[in-house]
């Protein structure tokens, strides 16, 4: 069967990690040049920097099984 | 850092504040910058298109409802997405503008105008405009009547820009289709520096077709726009193709012929889809993007020597400055030049400004926050007294 090998939870976590990074990539955008980021700032980077890492457990338990 | 090997990453906007007067309002929302990693790929939207085989009419992901919803925005009945304003032009002047027919633009119009009545054969005829570079109905009028008089029949069609690309300065569209009407001249307004930043109404506006751009002022990728009509001419605008084919006896049901058919199948009509709840939210929030803008403009004002050319108090966060009496005094000594200022500006985090130019030039501070703003009119101050500028 396909759904034997074929990974979902994988490709979710490939494009729920590049959303992260892109949340991230948004705050930097928006505290250009010297990205002095607020407290709420910090905050917001700190959970997108929590979900990347969570999308890189799954993807190293999906694909490095 | 690279993408490939022979193409830099663009990371301007991350390690700069850009001051680009074209590229301030395409700048895209995260909603559209996820949306086009997931459809990059070419005709991404193409996987659930069914009968009868149109852009518009697809309903995952929901193309249709978003064209419905695009008319809401400006309201019109009738909205198409284009690859880019500039096609929107094409399309307008490709139904009305016979050969050798007479269309109106104005002194300020932006050169896809020109070149889309040239496509359609048509031949442009510019409303001057006044001493303080606006367009006025008066000056319509006279146009009309002048290319009235020298046609034997009143122009078919008038393009106007509610600001235009050169001042940003804000020109009497409601008179000006008013006027046009009264000689049963059709309207088409210019959206391409409102449509997505502020309110626009196209009927409260009186105009017969609405064209804004995607990339310029609707956060969303190039080649993307709209083209939005009343129900009296969208049967003409968005006409279905009649032909056949003489051999295989082929048609091609109700493909639009001034669309090409299909136009935004990819990522760029997704990313307008994804920033449009935020391009509908943000267009709420002019007034704060103008005082925003005010902290650039007053810092500019206060340089000796620099003088303001848009229009003023700025009614658009697009400004033509000239600043031949002071950055360009000094690039006249300067080691660098004229490139001493871009220079200085970058040194600051500051970029979008024509290298070299310290004569008259022009910037956009839409979507910069209030900090932002706050720190390029400290850093116009700063390079100015470094070079012995006055600053009052």
């Amino acid at each position: 069967m396909l759904s034997d090998t074929m990974s979902r939870r994988a490709v979710d976590a490939v494009f729920q990690g590049l959303f992260a990074l892109t949340d991230i990539r948004v705050v930097l955008r928006r505290t250009a040049p010297r990205h002095e980021l607020s407290d709420e700032d910090r905050q917001a980077v700190r959970e997108h920097l929590a979900d990347l890492k969570r999308e890189i457990g799954i993807l190293e338990e999906e694909l490095l099984r | 850092m690279r993408c490939t090997r022979e193409i830099e990453v663009r990371d301007l906007e991350e390690i700069a504040i850009n001051l680009d007067p074209i590229q301030a309002g395409g700048r895209l929302t995260p909603e559209a910058m996820k949306a086009i990693i997931a459809y990059g790929d070419g005709y991404s939207v193409c996987d659930n298109c069914r009968k009868p085989f149109r852009l518009d009419q697809i309903k995952k992901p929901p193309i249709d409802s978003f064209h419905r919803d695009l008319a809401k925005f400006v309201n019109m009945d009738e909205a198409r997405v284009m690859p880019g304003a500039r096609r929107g032009f094409q399309a307008v002047a490709g139904t009305y503008a016979g050969k050798g027919d007479p269309v109106l633009l104005t002194a300020l119009s932006h050169y896809t105008e020109f070149l889309a009545i040239e496509a359609a054969g048509g031949v442009p005829k510019e409303i001057p405009k006044d001493g303080a570079n606006r367009i006025t109905a008066d000056a319509a009028a006279a146009k009309i009547e002048e290319v009235t008089r020298g046609h034997g029949s009143p122009p078919p069609l008038l393009f106007i820009d509610h600001f235009d690309y050169q001042f940003g300065n804000e020109h009497q569209v409601r008179e000006i289709a008013k006027v046009a009407h009264s000689y049963d001249v059709k309207v088409m307004y210019n959206g391409a520096y409102t449509v997505g930043i502020l309110p626009v109404d196209g009927k409260a506006l009186g105009v017969d077709f609405v064209v804004g751009s995607g990339h310029k002022s609707m956060a969303s990728p190039a080649p993307s726009g709209i083209l939005a009509t009343t129900k009296e001419y969208a049967p003409e605008l968005l006409r279905t193709t009649r032909v056949k084919g003489d051999v295989t006896g082929r048609s091609f049901g109700v493909k639009e012929v001034e669309l090409m058919g299909c136009t935004l199948m990819g990522a760029t009509i997704m990313g307008m889809m994804a920033s449009f709840p935020a391009v509908k939210e943000r267009v709420n929030r002019w007034q704060e993007e103008l005082t925003n803008g005010k902290v650039v403009i007053d810092s500019l004002a206060s340089i000796g020597g620099t003088s303001i050319l848009s229009e003023m108090p700025r009614r658009h966060t697009l400004t033509r400055v000239d600043t031949r009496g002071s950055f360009d005094r000094v690039a006249e000594t300067h080691k660098k030049r004229g490139y001493f200022f871009t220079s200085a500006l970058a040194d600051h985090g500051i970029g979008g400004v024509i290298p070299g130019a310290t004569r008259v030039w022009k910037f956009n501070t839409y979507g910069l926050t209030r900090a932002q703003c706050e720190y390029v009119a400290a850093a116009f101050r700063d390079i100015a007294r470094e070079n012995g500028i006055p600053v009052s």
